[in-house]
């Protein structure tokens, strides 16, 4: 099972005690971007692109923690940017997990074998590794060669000291399905306790537009990948967002479920668009239009199937009805059951 | 004028435009395109003022549109009524720019390396690697 039973339980408590309580619109991870700043210039990446003087600010550990309060999800994503860049990173986690938040520290590990003595094993920390494909793919999408190599050490100096390490793959459209099994296959046999998945979104300030997926190639080519899963592949996240993938389910967006917090204040609507700022997360909750937003509301979300916008759809269809919870049960037991 | 007055053609940059609203539409245009702009633009004030920094957010509704910024040479976010603008210049350099995909390919191997070079030696150089 890739995710522990404590965190399943504090999620499924969490979104039924929202549901109970009758809140329409809740988060479930917290996407905090701590800084811009990062250790590699990524083709795809549309993260990055500011003046120096803007990647040079970073968000306090006190405003992470405020901004964690505020919001109240039960996970924390921290991606950006490079987190391990940030030399206050140990604090911000520290604060996190003493907060009981379930915290995915993503990053490319160029600098995570080097910092590991800063943190320390628990079942709220994870870290959450770059890695988009076997070592010819990897390379290429990061733009610099040998990354993928000091990832994987650095994986296995993780898991050796005792901390949950997952993996983060992007994929786009020139994704050989093959070689993404077998990518499977070698993180498995790394140890890692599951991966996480997703297609790429065409960021208006991406450099690589050309490379990312229309919604029926995305359909196509997860339905490629993981129908007849291998028993041994561990997915850390909703096995109804892979059937959604797959192109098995339809889903609205969630844009609330996945808030982004960062030097400019809480993003709206999404951790993908930028179409302004909110001061507070009341503000972006009660002053966002959610219904322009979304498939078949918005040009720029026509093609996006993203985790950030539709794991949290997922999560909600597993709580949402007794026939949802089967479903979730169902996909869980037989992953992947159709054929390919 | 149209909406998209102020939009860059397809595949071009605003960086080196220098924008003067004569109608309110105009002005909320511009500031429209400022917000979109990954790069620092420099703002003329009724006062005479010019500050320099990157525009995150506007407000453009309500009585008394402004826009945020983070100033290049101060801490901190500044908050500018559309009111007090009278210009606005795309200065800095636009950071989303001429590094598409297919100009990353169309180069020759040895320039690529070495832009790749350039980016780690950057990197080392602030200590991130």
């Amino acid at each position: 099972m890739a995710v522990p039973i404590s965190q399943m339980y504090t999620v499924a408590k969490y979104v039924l005690t929202q549901r109970l309580k009758g809140v329409k619109r809740y988060p479930l991870v917290l996407m905090l971007e701590p800084l811009f700043r990062c250790n590699l210039a990524c083709a795809g990446c549309g993260k990055i692109q500011y003046p120096d003087h803007v990647l040079d600010k970073r968000l306090t550990p006190e405003q992470c923690w405020a901004a964690a309060e505020e919001c109240d999800a039960p996970m924390v994503s921290i991606p950006g940017g490079e987190p391990l860049i940030h030399p206050e990173m140990p604090d911000i986690v520290r604060g996190l997990v003493a907060r009981k938040k379930y915290v995915y520290l993503c990053t490319n590990a160029i600098l995570l074998e080097r910092k590991l003595d800063d943190y320390t094993p628990s079942k709220y920390l994870t870290f959450s590794i770059h890695m988009d494909g076997l070592l010819e793919e990897h390379d290429l999408a990061v733009c610099r060669d040998g990354v993928y190599d000091v990832a994987v050490k650095a994986i296995r100096a993780a898991l050796k000291r005792g901390f949950r390490v997952t993996t983060n793959t992007t994929l786009f459209d020139d994704a050989n399905p093959e070689r993404v099994r077998a990518f499977f296959d070698e993180m498995m046999k790394l140890g890692v306790e599951g991966m996480m998945i997703s297609p790429g979104y065409s960021y208006q300030k991406a450099p690589d537009q050309k490379n990312f997926l229309k919604r029926n190639r995305t359909r196509d080519l997860f339905a490629r990948i993981l129908s007849d899963r291998k028993r041994t592949w561990r997915f850390n996240q909703s096995p109804l967002f892979l059937e959604f993938l797959m192109g098995q389910r339809e889903y609205q967006c969630t844009p609330w479920g996945n808030p982004t917090y960062n030097i400019f204040g809480w993003q709206k609507p999404c951790y993908l668009l930028q179409e302004g700022y909110a001061k507070t997360f009341q503000d972006l909750l009660n002053d966002t239009e959610w219904d322009r937003y979304g498939t078949g509301r918005n040009d720029k979300c026509a093609d996006c199937m993203v985790h950030c916008g539709y794991e949290a759809s997922a999560v909600e269809d597993t709580f949402g009805s007794w026939s949802g919870f089967g479903r979730t049960v169902k996909a869980t037991l037989l992953p992947g059951h159709v054929s390919r | 004028m149209t909406d998209d007055k102020y939009r860059a053609p397809e595949g071009m940059t605003l960086e080196g435009r220098l924008f003067r609203p004569a109608t309110l539409a105009e002005l909320a245009e511009a500031v429209e395109q400022a917000f979109d702009y990954r790069g620092d633009v420099t703002l003329e004030l009724t006062s005479g003022v010019k500050i320099e920094g990157y525009v995150f957010n506007r407000y453009p509704s309500g009585p008394r549109p402004f826009l945020q910024l983070f100033a290049k040479q101060e801490s901190g976010t500044i908050e500018i009524p559309y009111a007090d603008i009278t210009a606005i210049a795309f200065t800095g350099k636009d950071t989303a720019s001429g590094k598409s995909w297919e100009a990353w390919v169309a180069k020759k191997e040895s320039h690529r390396r070495t832009e790749a070079d350039q980016a780690e030696a950057a990197a080392k150089v602030r200590g991130h690697l």
